[in-house]
């Protein structure tokens, strides 16, 4: 089945104005613009096999926020890539395309400050503390340091 | 950005609270007897039945997604062993598998057997768990002892080969640490064949019991669709038909030497997940008897240089609970530039979310029992040092302060 699936996913990164490009045996990554992303994942799930969501993943890429959607299918993981400006991090959910991404867009929301419009829980924290200070950077980007939010949150350890 | 004051987001909530009145909103946890991890469920209620649930995760927070980008590759790995008391093995053979492939060493086809028998003990010992459990809060206390006598017998084999029963520290880069013992052949596939006679025991048990029957049958339904848009994975995608097995879908470690069958259910109720996870239970003793007896020999591990190259990778194997998922970049140092580990928990919650709508209060703790939960693995990323203990001491008066300005801000204003 694999067979099927690269060539469907070039011909969908080709009108998506990219290209997928192969990693490594069984890993295909695609980095699409932000603004045909939501197009492309609907596609992908619709028209291939490649339907499972394993997670998305945040990177802090200075000056911009990386978001991996990871799917995966038989033997072939695809990696589809796309980037949020650190200065206006905001993306388009795809919880009306697959649910299941609610929880991991939350996720990315606490740890790395990207807003996700179309998420309905994006007023919710998922796994920050209620007295998460809000002009601490979410935890997950370097500039981030343990020592001072382990400071601004009151748990520091006193040293015998 | 994230940042909402504390006192912002608890006007936003107790603004959403408007719609429904205060009676019908059970809050669930943080700590409650059926959760054995802290986790906050907000259960709206209409008469008895849920209609809607919202969770709040992350109270057992450790940061090792943090921490791992200032510890070294091989250090990590025995950092995210211990993110789980339980699937712990898995955790480090994915996040292994994650980092050998930036690299261009072949693992060792001994490393690879043992890897998978120690794969399978943990997954006899986790679902012998998860059968305990579910007799508990189905109100069967016999099976919840017996079951968890049986447990022992795995614990017992993990350590002679391991050394420990729960944090095995088997894995290493490119092979294993330790060798299996001399002349344990035997006793595994002895100890195997008492655990398939349990197991088949166990499965007469729970569809004749009425106990059982009467809190497992028909409880938690959901559909293969919805199962499917929800991501879920593992035993909760294989209960309803769907073929999701990374053992078998994507073989790592011996999974393409070792025959197996993948068991899968129609009925996708409680029910079928205790019967699933039971078949499941004897295909996993069948393999490690298979495995132990066809164990090749040669080298366990090789030795790698402490520097990954640089480069992206990503993982994924079939933990107890589900596919586990491992992505690591490399920028070609001696820590990882990033490593983010998905938990089988976080891709079942939406899951079960949706079963328990529709679910009594009283079926609450059996449905949430039926993911197997592992809130601890769930939440393993924040902003924590591991290696120092976490500190936050509320004496009674302030954490009732805090509750009652949490659900009722004005009452707080009034005094």
């Amino acid at each position: 089945m694999s067979g099927v699936l690269l060539p469907q996913i070039e011909n969908l990164a080709a009108e998506a104005k990219t290209k997928s490009t192969q990693l490594r045996k069984g890993e295909t990554i695609v980095e699409v613009d932000q603004s045909q992303l939501k197009n492309f994942i609907k596609r992908l799930v619709t028209e291939t096999n490649a339907r499972h969501l394993s997670t998305i993943t945040g990177l802090d890429l200075d000056p911009n926020i990386g978001i991996i959607y990871h799917f995966w299918y038989e033997r072939n993981t695809i990696h589809v890539k796309t980037f949020v400006p650190k200065t206006a991090p905001t993306a388009l959910s795809i919880v009306d395309i697959i649910p299941g991404a609610i929880l991991y867009e939350m996720e990315i929301h606490d740890m790395f400050g990207v807003m996700f419009t179309g998420n309905p829980w994006m007023n919710k924290k998922l796994l920050l503390p209620d007295n998460w200070p809000s002009d601490l950077p979410p935890p997950l980007l370097k500039n981030a340091k343990t020592a001072e939010i382990r400071k601004r949150l009151g748990l520091e350890v006193e040293k015998k | 950005m994230s940042g909402q004051t504390g006192n912002a987001a608890h006007k936003e909530e107790s603004a959403g609270l408007m719609k429904y009145s205060a009676e019908n909103l059970v809050p669930f946890g943080p700590i409650h007897p059926a959760l054995k991890e802290p986790e906050y469920f907000k259960l709206i209620l209409e008469g008895e039945r849920i209609v809607e649930v919202i969770p709040r995760i992350g109270y057992v927070h450790r940061g090792l997604e943090k921490a791992a980008e200032s510890r070294p590759w091989v250090q990590n790995m025995y950092m995210f062993e211990r993110t789980c008391g339980i699937c712990s093995f898995v955790h480090s053979l994915t996040y292994g598998q994650a980092v050998e492939g930036l690299t261009i060493y072949e693992i060792p086809r001994r490393a690879k057997f043992i890897r998978t028998i120690i794969a399978e003990l943990e997954r006899i010992h986790s679902h012998l768990l998860w059968v305990g459990l579910m007799g508990h809060w189905a109100g069967f206390e016999t099976l919840f002892m017996w079951v968890w006598r049986d447990r022992e017998v795995v614990l017992d084999l993990v350590e002679a080969i391991s050394g420990n029963r729960i944090h095995k520290s088997m894995n290493t880069f490119c092979g294993v640490r330790r060798d299996m013992p001399e002349g344990m052949e035997d006793r595994i596939v002895e100890r195997m064949k008492f655990l398939v006679d349990r197991a088949n025991y166990y499965k007469q048990i729970v569809d004749t019991e009425e106990t059982m029957l009467e809190r497992t049958e028909g409880v938690g339904r959901i559909s293969p669709d919805t199962a499917e848009k929800l991501c879920a994975v593992g035993p909760m995608a294989r209960y309803v038909g769907l073929k999701y097995d990374i053992r078998l879908n994507d073989p790592y470690a011996a999974y393409e030497e070792v025959p197996f069958d993948i068991v899968t259910r129609k009925e996708g109720d409680v029910h079928a997940l205790l019967k699933l996870r039971l078949d499941e239970l004897i295909v996993s003793a069948n393999m490690i008897s298979y495995a132990v007896q066809h164990l090749p020999s040669g080298p366990i591990r090789i030795k790698i240089p402490p520097i990954i190259p640089a480069g992206e990778h990503s993982s994924h194997s079939e933990a107890p609970r589900g596919e586990i998922f491992y992505y690591v970049k490399s920028s070609g140092g001696r820590t990882p530039d990033r490593v983010k580990s998905r938990q089988p928990t976080m891709a079942n919650l939406p899951t079960a979310l949706e079963m328990l709508k529709g679910q009594t209060i009283a079926d609450v703790p059996v449905v949430l029992t039926a993911i197997d939960p592992c809130f601890g693995c769930m939440d393993r990323m924040s902003f924590l040092d591991i290696e120092t203990n976490r500190r936050w001491t509320w004496s009674g008066e302030e954490l009732r302060k805090y509750g009652i300005n949490y659900y009722f801000p004005e009452r707080e204003k009034k005094r």
